[in-house]
């Protein structure tokens, strides 16, 4: 699929902090891509400079598609204005893109996240969530070609998340293509089929989320058993393990055959479970930018 | 210019539909004149009285200081009139023929009296001894004694009266008989008339200040009231993060074109409501104020309604961009009044000096200020009204008006671009100077 979007080099600081430092990533037309990251990774200031809220203070960003009416963004924090009727804010979202006569889409939406009663409500006699999702009306009302999440699941109870993910792979399948920022490894895993890794303001994993998860191999052993299992973190093969009491995740070195470490424990231990996988996201991502960034993910 | 429109729609009825304004709008004018008609009021005698002993030394002040001194003429006209000289307010005297005593003795009771204050238990609020040698001795002193150091308006109606009955009386030791004396201190009045350089003559004076003052007021409190209404729209649409979706979606310069244009339409509406009221009081107020032998209606020339509005739009303008500025460069309300503060000082410093614009239209400060930047409008305005000034000043003022709204304008939009999205400390004038030069 082609290139819709192509970030290159893009690097922007703020004081002394250099918020992103020569970031460069692609995405492709009719994908979702994951923006992953921690928190102040610098996602949120890449996305402000693709909206065109900040120019980058070096590296250039191409957005084929027409201009910047053509891109929904929904912010990290809720963007309304407090005193507009949730029907009049919603026309003003889409006219400011350039977008008229949209009463019945409104509607349509509206009544789609079950919120037609508040059509006339003001915006702050809202819930959280319910500005949260009149946030993503107002984002997609005007049809735009690409969508810009920051984290739009926050503040969502789990029902309105089903929502929004269902709602999220049926505009892919219209061919929009969506640029999806999140901190939730695991939901990125579910969504996106690109991913794109920052850290500390720079790309450290850019990819199909396949490619990626098949370079770092099937070489995790997952372990339950009975017996002191201290002496498997021992074994030659094993480049890096975690051993609890009754289970163990085993890393292999490259080449190394997962049945001789079967072979090896079934001597010694009772085995309950055995089973060769992919690391998860979340592994990759640690493994990727290093243990500090567990503690901050705890 | 869709998005403007769009910006400048949605600013015009949020800022429309709020109570101040619908407050502001009917309530105002009503406000005004209800201030102005208590004022009178309270002119017309209401600051109470106060009781004055008068110890004189002489004995020949008996007649004039044995009746209470009542505020002369209490009606709106003469009210109106009163530049504050004699105050509205009654003197209630008690006087001491102290002829053959010493004075000091004679007034030491008066004096403990007055130190020990309130009228209810027998106190004064001032004594007023006038010595022997008043009649004859150039170098005689009159002593005025009262608690507060700044009651000089009594001091001086006091002295008034007290000289002029001393010049009477020498009058009269010369042989003058009282019709006489009627007859040498006969005031002749004063009546002002204006002269336009067309060769149009038109009574002049107070009614023309206190217009002038009110028109004034009309001119700059929208200026600074909606000018504060827009910073905060600024802060708020910052602090709820509505500027991150705006600015994804527009160009600064789009924005603050259609913020301010939506406040300025704001602005033209209330003062569209606001003239339309006027006009209806001056119809009717005309009718009632000629029966009374004031002509109103000279004072509502066409030309007036054309200059109010003129510089209006440009004074409200001005300010609306400087408040614009605060808006953008601040992240909280009370930030932006704390960087407004100093500045609001200085756009206010027309409506300080006031008075003597509108009693010397033609001085060189008026002339100066009215061609000023920032200043130029509500002073030029002012100048119309009490004067006629020459056709260049009123051009020039304009133009540097208009001058003044674009830098403004450019340089808010420069601010804006940078300012509206750096979450942070309120910036120094140094680092908004930066972003000017970065944007």
């Amino acid at each position: 699929m082609p290139e819709v979007l192509s970030v290159r080099d893009v690097t922007k600081s703020f004081a002394s902090v250099r918020a992103v430092d020569g970031v460069s990533f692609t995405v492709r037309r009719g994908t979702i891509t994951g923006l992953l990251g921690r928190n102040g990774a610098g996602k949120t200031t890449t996305i402000r400079m693709i909206t065109g809220i900040f120019l980058p203070d070096s590296g250039t960003i191409e957005w084929v598609g027409g201009g910047r009416d053509r891109i929904g963004y929904l912010p990290e924090e809720r963007g309304l204005y407090r005193q507009m009727k949730v029907v009049e804010h919603l026309l003003f979202l889409a006219e400011i893109k350039g977008v008229r006569g949209v009463g019945r889409a409104v509607d349509a939406w509206l009544e789609r996240f079950e919120l037609a009663d508040k059509r006339d409500a003001k915006i702050e006699e809202l819930s959280k969530g319910n500005q949260q999702k009149v946030q993503l009306i107002g984002t997609l009302l005007h049809d735009p070609d690409l969508i810009i999440l920051d984290e739009p699941q926050s503040g969502l109870d789990p029902v309105n998340m089903v929502l929004v993910r269902n709602l999220l792979r049926e505009l892919r399948e219209q061919g929009k293509t969506i640029l999806l920022s999140t901190h939730m490894m695991a939901e990125a895993e579910r969504m996106a089929d690109d991913i794109v890794l920052v850290h500390r303001g720079k790309v450290v994993l850019a990819g199909p989320l396949e490619a990626i998860r098949d370079s770092f191999g099937k070489n995790t052993l997952h372990l339950d058993y009975e017996g002191d299992g201290s002496f498997l973190q021992s074994l030659p093969q094993v480049v890096k393990s975690r051993v609890d009491t009754n289970e163990a995740e085993l890393t292999l070195s490259d080449g190394t055959d997962p049945q001789a470490i079967l072979e090896a424990a079934m001597k010694r231990l009772r085995i309950r479970r055995f089973e060769i996988a992919s690391p998860s996201l979340e592994e990759i991502f640690i493994e990727k930018v290093g243990a500090e960034a567990l503690e901050a993910q705890a | 210019m869709r998005k403007i429109v769009a910006v400048l729609k949605r600013e015009y009825f949020a800022t429309v539909r709020k109570k101040m304004f619908i407050f502001m709008t009917l309530f105002f004018p009503v406000l005004i004149a209800g201030l102005m008609f208590l004022l009178i009021v309270l002119m017309g005698g209401a600051l109470g009285e106060k009781r004055v002993a008068v110890i004189d030394g002489t004995g020949r002040l008996a007649d004039v200081f044995s009746t209470p001194l009542r505020p002369e003429a209490p009606n709106l006209r003469e009210a109106m009139r009163s530049r504050g000289n004699d105050l509205p307010q009654t003197l209630q005297l008690e006087y001491l023929d102290a002829r053959r005593q010493s004075l000091q003795e004679a007034a030491k009771p008066y004096l403990s009296r007055l130190a020990a204050g309130k009228k209810k238990t027998g106190g004064l609020d001032a004594v007023l001894v006038v010595p022997s040698n008043a009649f004859d001795d150039p170098q005689a002193k009159m002593t005025f004694y009262s608690r507060t150091a700044t009651d000089i308006m009594t001091q001086e109606r006091l002295a008034a009266v007290a000289n002029r009955a001393v010049q009477r009386q020498r009058l009269a030791d010369r042989g003058i008989t009282r019709d006489q004396l009627s007859a040498i201190m006969r005031q002749v009045d004063v009546e002002g008339v204006q002269i336009s350089r067309s060769g149009e003559y038109k009574k002049s004076g107070e009614l023309n200040f206190i217009f002038a003052f009110i028109l004034a007021a009309l001119l700059i409190i929208p200026a600074f009231m909606y000018g504060l209404e827009i910073m905060r729209g600024i802060v708020q649409e910052k602090s709820d993060r509505v500027i991150e979706v705006l600015i994804s979606s527009m160009t600064p310069f789009e924005l603050l074109t259609g913020k301010i244009s939506g406040i300025a339409m704001v602005g033209l509406t209330q003062i569209g409501v606001w003239l339309l009221i006027l006009g209806g009081v001056a119809a009717f107020g005309a009718a009632v104020a000629t029966t009374a032998g004031i002509n109103i209606l000279q004072f509502l020339r066409p030309s007036l309604f054309f200059y109010f509005i003129l510089f209006f739009i440009l004074g409200y303008l001005t300010y609306v961009c400087v408040y614009a500025v605060a808006g953008a460069a601040c992240n909280t309300d009370k930030e932006a009044q704390q960087l407004m503060f100093p500045i609001q000082m200085v756009m206010m410093i027309p409506w300080f000096v006031m008075t003597p614009i509108i009693t010397n239209p033609d001085s060189s400060m008026a002339v100066t200020m009215s061609l000023m930047p920032v200043f130029g409008p509500v002073t030029m305005f002012a100048r119309t009204v009490a004067s006629d000034p020459p056709v260049w000043h009123i051009l020039l003022s304009i133009a540097v008006s208009l001058v003044t709204i674009l830098a403004f304008f450019w340089v808010t939009a420069k601010i804006f671009r940078v300012g509206i999205l750096s979450y942070g400390k309120r910036p120094t004038i140094p680092e908004l100077w930066r972003w000017m030069k970065l944007a």
